[in-house]
């Protein structure tokens, strides 16, 4: 429940404050170039550091006898106040060695006064002032809890930099960028509501009172000023300003104004009068304009303009993820007691919406009475046939947000009827734990005695529309309720195709047999076995997707030949030369994963095709087994000569053959049953299985590998499957 | 004839006219004057000094303390007075003076206005901040041209010595 705390302050602040955030955040960027600007005017001396006041007041005063002040500003240049020989009032730049004239001063640029004001009080005096301190204190509290954010979203302060899952662009970068501007952010709004409180003082202001008995002015002994102890110790890099003394009286003398504290100087021999050090917060309000505004150092001042820029893109993204959930709410029709389906979504970040509401949708168009909801918000439905539950994982394997009473609420509530369900679990193998959260949804409702399933739990790996598809479709034949979704609704943006060049293709051995085929592209593609290549054999929205196996810098499919399929009637119809558009599907979860000690590849008929690349690929001669499952001895031919090569040069260590229409009759599940041991070992030494072919064919080898985990290394299948440990891409 | 007398009238001040300011101008002398502020919390002080005569209006503005004409209206009694007649104080403009801070101008005062019931008036505004109209006023006399006068407001005190 913190989580949504958390999330929902950031949101409340950032809504609340980010018309002043946006008016500070544009003057400031402007502001940080004042600093900049200033900084190439050529008024430093070199050396600056090492000049001492002995070494340049008296040379100073030489040049200019009616001196009445001078100051070192931020860019340390030195600039004194007084007046000419003909008493007319000046103001010039000098060399502190020399005390030559560099030029006069000019005005500050009146835009930059102008943005200045603007930005202290947006012309708002005093009303203003608090406007703009009080923005600068919420967003202080919005940095604050989006670094709590990020660290429950990467589990852990450790994890704070480690990488970030991309679900879209404004997502992304308000996480990516949010990490880096983080600090500089935090400086920006702790010195900005510091200054403010100093402005309004909130701390008591520093009353500097010098007490000097003139009785005991000593008004004898006279020194050169050159000759000043004080003088000598003390750097022109450690002073704010100078004030000369008003006349040669004895009892007016020298104030001193430096860094951290502040002077009076006796002007005939260098005795120092009295001395009053800055306090605390008088000198914690000069660090944090220095801080505020970069006045001292111009890198510091770009650093400033960066993260401000960055705050301008925050203002865009933020709006961005949140009107994005908010589009994904839905309004329900009908009540939860009159439904026959009820939809449950459990949704950290709304994504999962989108692929509940258009099963929603769906049935509403079919002229069902259904029901979307919350999974937090599990009630009895009194006319409930079929229960969908659609969740994502959040953290480490734990509920989103809103459906974190779910499970509780399930041991409470009973249903009066028998309930089917099918259970969805949206997540990504760039964390582990994948789907966590739904799986343990899944036994728990498995256990209540009103519930019946109706398909097994489903996966959906990066909202992989096709996996979504495969869903809708199973659904679909179980229920018998069509459902006319389209996976094109969740694809963000249109894809691109490439061109291929089709190389050589092979002629099929019997009629309703496989072929290989062989593209290359054009222009270079990024792919590898195991991603998809999605075809329009009719140049329309009729998708048909092959997985790929990467041979050399070709793309290879093994195709079955169906009698009426759009696909393969096409592929087979194309000619060596001919070119063909296509898109590639990259399917992250199906690579072969890198780090694996071995892998042992399962596949029934052309699901063969992605496992002959990876084993092409295996380079590094990872061990690597295959166990495939064909009709006869003839669909197997086409592949066995690339696959006596691969054990030749040991980049597959073992070929296991099942036919299931020839011979002993048996399917790929009896030979991997004959090798159990090995199959269970190969899990507990953290070997990968990998599984691609018919649906029929997972649904039978995940029977036989939940039995053997059990067996043999007392552990669930699901654990494997959340660990990565069994990847599946089955149609 | 009468007409006649005028025109020669008119003509002679034309001619003399501009010897005669220069004469006042020989007639008056630089003092040299620091003003010490309080350590007052808040924005720099605008400060304008004015000559005020013996009947207490506005005579001639002396000094300006500020950074941008657009606050002068702050500084309400003057700006009545400036609005009415406009004179160009750019040449006698300097920068605005902070809390704490002191400055110090030089100006000029012309003789005759000493020991004659005129008076130098230094008139405080700070932003969001109470106006002062007499911060600090004072008779033009030989003793107060040399001497320390205390402020009642923004200004702790002010000296003045003949440069």
């Amino acid at each position: 429940m913190t989580i949504s705390i958390w999330r929902y302050s950031h949101l409340a602040l950032a809504v609340s404050s980010f018309l002043f955030i946006l008016l500070a955040s544009l003057t400031g960027i402007i502001l940080a170039f004042d600093p900049v600007a200033q900084k190439t005017l050529s008024y430093r001396v070199q050396d600056f550091n090492n000049i001492t006041l002995a070494e340049s007041l008296p040379t100073i005063r030489k040049e200019y006898p009616e001196i009445t002040d001078f100051s070192v500003d931020n860019n340390q240049f030195v600039i004194l106040n007084g007046t000419n020989s003909e008493g007319e009032n000046i103001s010039v730049y000098v060399d502190p060695r020399t005390g030559r004239s560099l030029g006069a001063p000019k005005a500050q640029s009146s835009f930059f006064e102008w943005v200045t004001a603007f930005h202290r009080s947006l012309f708002l005096k005093e009303t203003g002032r608090f406007l703009i301190g009080f923005t600068s204190f919420l967003l202080l509290l919005i940095a604050l809890s989006g670094t709590v954010l990020v660290i429950q979203r990467q589990r852990g302060v450790k994890r704070f930099f480690a990488k970030i899952v991309r679900e879209n662009f404004a997502q992304y970068y308000h996480v990516v960028l949010g990490r880096l501007s983080l600090i500089p952010i935090i400086i920006i709004a702790l010195t900005g509501t510091y200054l403010s409180l100093a402005r309004f003082e909130v701390f008591k202001i520093q009353q500097i009172n010098h007490k000097i008995d003139f009785n005991k002015i000593n008004s004898e002994d006279k020194v050169p000023s050159a000759e000043f102890a004080v003088f000598k110790n003390t750097l022109l890099a450690d002073v704010q300003s100078i004030e000369f003394p008003f006349s040669d009286d004895p009892e007016d003398y020298y104030t001193l104004k430096l860094k951290n504290r502040e002077l009076l100087v006796n002007q005939l021999n260098g005795d120092i009068l009295s001395e009053v050090r800055y306090s605390r917060s008088a000198m914690f309000t000069e660090l944090s304009l220095d801080l505020h505004t970069g006045r001292t150092n111009s890198i510091w001042a770009l650093i400033l303009a960066i993260a401000t820029i960055n705050i301008l893109f925050f203002i865009y993204s933020g709006f961005a993820i949140m009107l994005k959930r908010r589009a994904n709410r839905v309004k329900n029709r009908y009540k939860s007691d009159e439904c026959r389906f009820i939809i449950l979504v459990g949704s950290e970040n709304g994504n999962t919406f989108l692929f509940a509401k258009s099963v929603f949708q769906q049935l509403l168009n079919a002229g069902e009475k259904c029901f979307i909801g919350e999974m937090n918000n599990f009630d009895s439905y009194a006319r409930a046939e079929h229960l969908i539950i659609m969740t994502a994982t959040y953290g480490l394997g734990d509920a989103p947000t809103n459906a974190a009473k779910f499970i509780k609420r399930l041991e409470e509530i009973k249903q009066s009827n028998k309930v089917k369900f099918s259970v969805i679990g949206f997540g990504s193998h760039a964390y582990p734990d994948f789907c966590k959260f739904a799986f343990e949804v899944n036994n728990k409702i498995l256990a209540q005695n009103w519930a019946e399933p109706l398909l097994d739990i489903h996966t959906i790996n990066d909202k992989s529309p096709e996996e979504f598809m495969q869903w809708v479709s199973l659904w679909s034949q179980k229920t018998e309720v069509s459902l006319n979704i389209s996976a094109k609704e969740f694809k963000i943006r249109p894809r691109q195709l490439q061109t291929f060049t089709v190389i050589e293709r092979s002629e099929l051995a019997q009629p309703e047999g496989a072929f290989l085929i062989k593209l290359k592209p054009l222009k270079r593609v990024r792919y590898t076995s195991g991603d998809l290549l999605a075809i329009y054999p009719a140049n329309d929205h009729r998708e048909r997707l092959y997985s790929i196996g990467k041979i050399g810098s070709s793309i290879q499919l093994s195709v079955k030949m169906h009698s009426l399929g759009l696909g393969s009637q096409f592929l087979y119809g194309l000619k060596p030369g001919e070119t063909i558009k296509a898109g590639i599907d990259r399917n992250a979860h199906f690579h072969l994963p890198e780090d694996s000690p071995m892998v042992i590849m399962i596949s029934n008929g052309t699901g063969i095709a992605p496992f002959l690349g990876m084993i092409d690929q295996n380079k590094k001669l990872k061990p690597c087994f295959l166990y495939c499952g064909f009709r006869n001895d003839q669909s197997f031919n086409i592949y066995r000569n690339i696959l006596d090569n691969s054990l030749e040069t040991r980049r597959l260590n073992g070929l296991h053959l099942a036919y299931s229409r020839e011979g002993e009759k048996k399917y790929v599940k009896d030979i991997l049953a004959r090798d159990e041991v090995f199959v269970s070992g190969s899990l507990k030494d953290g070997g990968v299985i990998m599984i691609c072919g018919s649906l029929a064919m997972q649904r039978d080898v995940l029977q036989l590998l939940a039995g053997l985990c059990q067996r043999y290394n007392n552990r669930d299948v699901d654990y494997y499957q959340s660990n990565g440990q069994i990847l599946m891409d089955c149609y | 004839m009468a007409y006649k007398l005028k025109l020669i009238l008119v003509l002679m001040i034309g001619i003399f006219g501009p010897v005669a300011s220069i004469a006042q101008n020989a007639g008056s002398k630089q003092y040299k004057c620091m003003i010490q502020m309080t350590n007052y919390a808040g924005e720099e002080a605008y400060i304008v000094v004015s000559l005020i005569n013996p009947k207490g209006a506005y005579e001639k503005t002396i000094y300006m303390f500020a950074k941008n004409n657009k606050w002068y209206k702050d500084l309400g009694e003057w700006h009545q007075f400036s609005k009415k007649k406009l004179a160009n104080i750019s040449a006698i403009t300097g920068a605005s003076v902070a809390g704490g801070d002191r400055s110090i101008k030089v100006f000029e005062i012309e003789n005759s206005k000493i020991n004659k019931g005129y008076k130098l008036r230094f008139e405080v505004a700070v932003e969001d901040k109470e106006y002062h109209v007499k911060d600090l006023e004072f008779p033009l006399t030989t003793a107060n041209v040399s001497g320390k006068i205390d402020g009642t407001g923004y200004i702790r005190y002010v000296r003045m010595s003949p440069n």
